[in-house]
């Protein structure tokens, strides 16, 4: 046994093809690392800008109503390695009582150039996508047809040795020859991330790139047994090589690009948006009916929201719909730096209307995600995972999806951050009830002292642990992993019955 | 020479490999015909009804007097859908559709919202935004730049890998070579011969498309179109036939046929896969661009400088009419420079785009897709181009409305304010109307230097391969 995996190492290692693999898959991996992490450095330098410049736009507010508090999504530094929805999805986003945040409501900043997305962005994971497995069939195509071709194999099976065993000895010896141009270029990208000031890697995140290491061997070993079921199978080399080729060139490159366009598109159901959007606009017009009935009913005259409050400063308010992302908020703002002398018994009752309509807004908002979460989730999320799931027909499909969940990039990665950010609007409104700032005279004026920004909750956001990359990178893992058994057997059974 | 053609399309009609590629085209090319007949009418439609709206606003408008007209301008300007959309996608999602005609500012209102000071409309160029709601995996286009520039060069490696060395390893070679044949006529005839080979099944796939696409009664096809359709053809030849001589040349050179199909692999997986992502990365890590907000924080300085201005004109009492040109002057300053920021940022990103597609232009594969796209009307040029007619319109509109103010002995002659202009209303169909076109012989001149280029490559790798060939021992 140990005999056959040298003689097959050794005839490996020996050969041009060894030498092309490995120099190319470095030279493309090392070269594009560099771009990735300027890339990278960029984009962290845009958010950190963000920021700042969100921060101090907060600061710079004297009244509550008018601030904006604004939060953004740092990018991964994993996306390095499998880039998924990290650029593509908005980053920032602002947190208030009027909304409860989704993925749908975020904005982009710093994408400087939006024409610069007609390039195609490429990551780590993309090149082993197309490189590793072009060399793991080329490694494959002539295993047997070769041997067949020059009759080493029937001297090789006139030795009392198992045919399992040959298989064994010929699929282990290829593998160590294939794992070597990725492990070497994966630690060169490593070592040169490190090097990088910017990106600071914790443990989680080693254990995330070993996952993806891990993911890249099932990938692999995918293709080569692809390589070695048609090599068994045709039993030519020149034949083997063309159908491989073939094999190569519909799974990699037809079939990812073809499919979504060929299947049809599910349709968008109108039906279902519409109805929620109803459904969402009766909670909006009943809200505006309780308000205008307060400002009609309470002991001040006259409906007008702003009490007739005459000084310096602007105010609006108005309703915003949206109905495609189901969106429907109400925003009123009033931003006074002082009034007149004769104003200043209309202060309370401004003040308990600012009180009461906080109130209500935080209400109709939460009540308007009870029907707007599960209305997305079944409008968007849904038909794109079906896509998502035709994409994993092909074993480059699930080696990407499997990558992107140990990276943290695919959209559960995402969503998690507006996750935090929708727990983040909640300490925020109930800062605002426990301070009392509906009610306060800063919610609408900076004449009694400006509005205080110093003391709200801050917002903070960690990638989830490991654990819940690997909870989603599993199944694909594992997806593989069963594919990698099938075809060792179905390689095994046609093996074990073809005459020599 | 057309004995050796002959022989090598015979050799080739009936290998696996040609009956597979026949499939494999013939499937691609009819998704993408489908689909075309299936999208096509819905955009024109959209774009349609896009237009009557448009152009309603500008019927309302000239109905309602000239400063109406002046003061709101036309409706939004829409990009014309190309019929050849087909033919290359163009990165059409991620362009704008419409240049937008921006409403008037309001500079000052009262206390009950009443427009005291209001400007002039100006153009603006948004972005098309779509793309960060999209929760999907991204869709790439089966469109023909797709077929041809990866699958079809895919194609004619796989046809050429073994032209020199299988014939060396059965030993043909040297036989054919003892006849009197010069080494360049076998060269010719073997390019020939493959070009041809893979020529008929691009071409029966090529037919069935147009067949399905020219015989549906939703898309109408020009004869301009058939003709840049026969240009988008020869191009597809021409860069069949570089990487034909790319196959041929590595062949020539490399003993065994495994390895020549695997460094043609590896030189095709840089062409065409990397190097235009990798390129376009480099090329937009040099030069970053303004970003969102300082674009927005650049606009305020500017129109403080012009109110200061405004003032002095206002406070000068001495005739009314003055006050009136200060106003003037303010509303068409500002939406002047308003209009050249917005222009300074798309001359900024547009040089940026021409600059990563200068630099991934190395890649043949780039230059296809830019060929194509520019033949099929489609693309970040026909982009440019749209930006440039609404441009050219704008003036024309403004021109208009000059002259018929000029023709109104009532008017006081000064622009953009209401108390100076033409209330008259004036008859639509007098009013210039917006075309979105398309020349052909503008993208032979953007394109004239990417042709030049491709054949250039074609020129190389073929002198390369006669080279290679004629050196080479049996």
């Amino acid at each position: 046994m140990m005999t056959l995996i040298r003689r097959e190492l050794l005839d490996n290692l020996m050969t041009f093809r060894f030498a092309a693999a490995t120099f190319i898959t470095l030279l493309l991996v090392v070269a594009n690392t560099f771009v990735l992490i300027i890339d990278y450095e960029r984009r962290l330098a845009s958010h950190n800008d963000a920021v700042k410049m969100h921060q101090r736009q907060l600061q710079e507010k004297i009244t509550y109503s008018a601030g904006e508090v604004r939060v953004d999504r740092p990018p991964n530094p994993l996306s390095i390695f499998n880039v998924g929805f990290d650029k593509r999805l908005g980053n920032e986003i602002e947190v208030s009582h009027k909304l409860v945040p989704s993925l749908w409501d975020a904005g982009m900043h710093g994408s400087d150039n939006p024409f610069m997305d007609m390039f195609a962005s490429m990551d780590i994971v993309f090149i082993f996508e197309v490189i590793l497995s072009l060399f793991a069939l080329i490694f494959a195509y002539n295993a047997f047809a070769g041997e067949y071709e020059s009759g080493t194999l029937r001297l090789v099976l006139t030795h009392p040795i198992g045919r399992g065993k040959i298989l064994v000895a010929k699929y282990l010896s290829a593998m160590l020859c294939l794992i070597v141009p990725l492990l070497m270029s994966l630690l060169l990208s490593i070592i040169l991330l490190t090097t990088s000031t910017s990106i600071s890697l914790n443990s989680d995140d080693f254990l995330r790139i070993g996952g993806i290491i891990l993911t890249s061997v099932a990938y692999l070993s995918v293709f080569y047994l692809i390589g070695l079921l048609i090599s068994a199978a045709t039993r030519r080399t020149s034949t083997a090589l063309m159908l491989s080729m073939f094999v190569w060139g519909f799974l990699v490159l037809v079939y990812p690009n073809v499919i979504l366009t060929v299947i049809p598109r599910p349709e968008s159901p109108d039906a279902l948006r519409t109805s929620a959007f109803n459904r969402i606009e009766n909670i909006w017009e009943t809200f505006d009916r309780e308000r205008k009935h307060y400002l009609a009913t309470d002991d001040f005259p006259g409906e007008d929201w702003g009490y007739e409050l005459r000084g310096w400063g602007w105010r609006s308010e108005g309703f915003r719909d949206y109905p495609r992302i189901l969106l429907y908020t109400y925003r009123s703002v009033m931003d006074f730096e002082g009034f007149g002398e004769k104003d200043e018994p209309k202060m309370p009752h401004a003040q308990k209307h600012f009180g009461f309509l906080g109130a209500q807004t935080i209400d109709a908002a939460d009540r308007t995600w009870l029907i707007r979460k599960p209305a997305l989730e079944e409008i968007f999320i849904q038909p794109a995972n079906m896509e998502r799931v035709w994409l994993k027909l092909s074993p480059v499909g699930v080696y990407d999806a499997a990558t992107q969940a140990w990276a943290g990039t695919d959209l559960l990665g995402i969503r998690d951050f507006f996750h935090a950010a929708r727990q983040y609007r909640q300490s925020l409104t109930n800062f605002f009830y426990d301070h009392k700032v509906f009610e306060s005279r800063q919610w609408f004026s900076g004449d009694k002292g400006a509005a205080d920004w110093s003391g709200l909750p801050q917002f903070a956001f960690q990638r989830d642990d490991i654990n819940t990359n690997a909870k989603r990178a599993l199944p694909d893992v594992f997806l593989l992993l069963m594919l990698n058994v099938v075809l060792f057997i179905v390689i095994f059974l046609i093996f074990v019955k073809s005459e020599v | 020479m057309w004995h050796i053609t002959k022989r090598e399309i015979y050799d080739n009609l009936n290998s696996l490999r040609f009956a597979l590629t026949t499939v494999l085209l013939l499937a691609l090319m009819v998704t993408n015909a489908v689909k075309h007949l299936r999208e096509h009418p819905k955009r024109v439609q959209r774009y349609q009804d896009a237009v009557t709206e448009s152009l309603s606003h500008l019927t309302d408008r000239a109905n309602d007097s000239l400063y109406t007209l002046a003061q709101y301008g036309p409706g939004n300007f829409y990009k014309k859908p190309s019929p050849l959309h087909f033919c290359a996608n163009g990165g059409e999602p991620l362009l704008p559709d419409a240049v937008e005609v921006d409403e008037p500012p309001v500079f000052m209102t009262d206390a009950e919202g009443n427009r005291l000071l209001e400007g002039i409309w100006s153009l603006s160029y948004p972005d098309a935004n779509l793309h960060n709601k999209d929760v999907g995996p991204k869709v790439s286009q089966v469109d023909w730049a797709f077929i041809i520039g990866s699958i079809l060069s895919l194609i004619a490696l796989w046809f050429t890998f073994d032209a020199f060395s299988g014939e060396r390893e059965h030993g043909t070679l040297r036989l054919m070579l003892a006849n009197s044949i010069p080494r360049h006529t076998v060269l010719i005839g073997k390019f020939l011969g493959a070009l041809l080979s893979i020529s008929i099944p691009f071409a029966l796939a090529v037919l069935v498309n147009l067949l399905l696409i020219s015989t549906a009664s939703t898309v109408h096809l020009t004869t301009e179109a058939w003709g840049r359709l026969g240009i988008i053809f020869a191009i597809a030849l021409l860069y069949t036939s570089l990487f034909v001589a790319l196959g041929l040349l590595v062949s020539a050179r490399v003993q065994q046929s495994a390895v020549s199909l695997m460094i043609l692999l590896l030189t095709w997986v840089t062409l065409v896969v990397f190097m235009p992502s990798t390129l376009a990365s480099i090329a937009s890590s040099f030069s970053p661009a303004v970003s969102f907000d300082e674009f927005w924080q650049q606009r305020n300085p500017i129109e403080e400088d012009l109110w200061d201005k405004y003032k002095e004109g206002l406070w000068s009492s001495e005739l009314d009419n003055r006050k009136l040109r200060a106003k003037s002057e303010f509303y068409t300053e500002n939406a002047e420079r308003e209009e050249r920021r917005q222009e300074e940022q798309l001359k900024y990103r547009t040089s940026q785009v021409h600059r990563a597609r200068a630099i991934t232009g190395i890649s043949p594969a780039t230059l296809l897709q830019h060929l194509i796209e520019g033949f099929a009307g489609t693309g970040f040029e026909r982009h440019l181009q749209f930006a440039e007619n609404t441009q050219r319109y704008t003036r024309q509109l403004r021109e208009f409305v000059a002259d018929t103010d000029r023709a109104d002995p009532e008017s006081l002659h000064i622009l953009a304010v209401p108390e100076g202009m033409s209330k008259k209303p004036i008859s639509p169909d007098a009013v210039p109307r917006f075309e979105d076109t398309l020349n052909l012989s503008k993208d032979f001149n953007t394109a004239a230097m990417e042709l030049l280029l491709l054949t250039l490559f074609v020129l190389v790798l073929l002198s390369g391969a006669y080279l290679a060939f004629v050196r080479v021992e049996v």
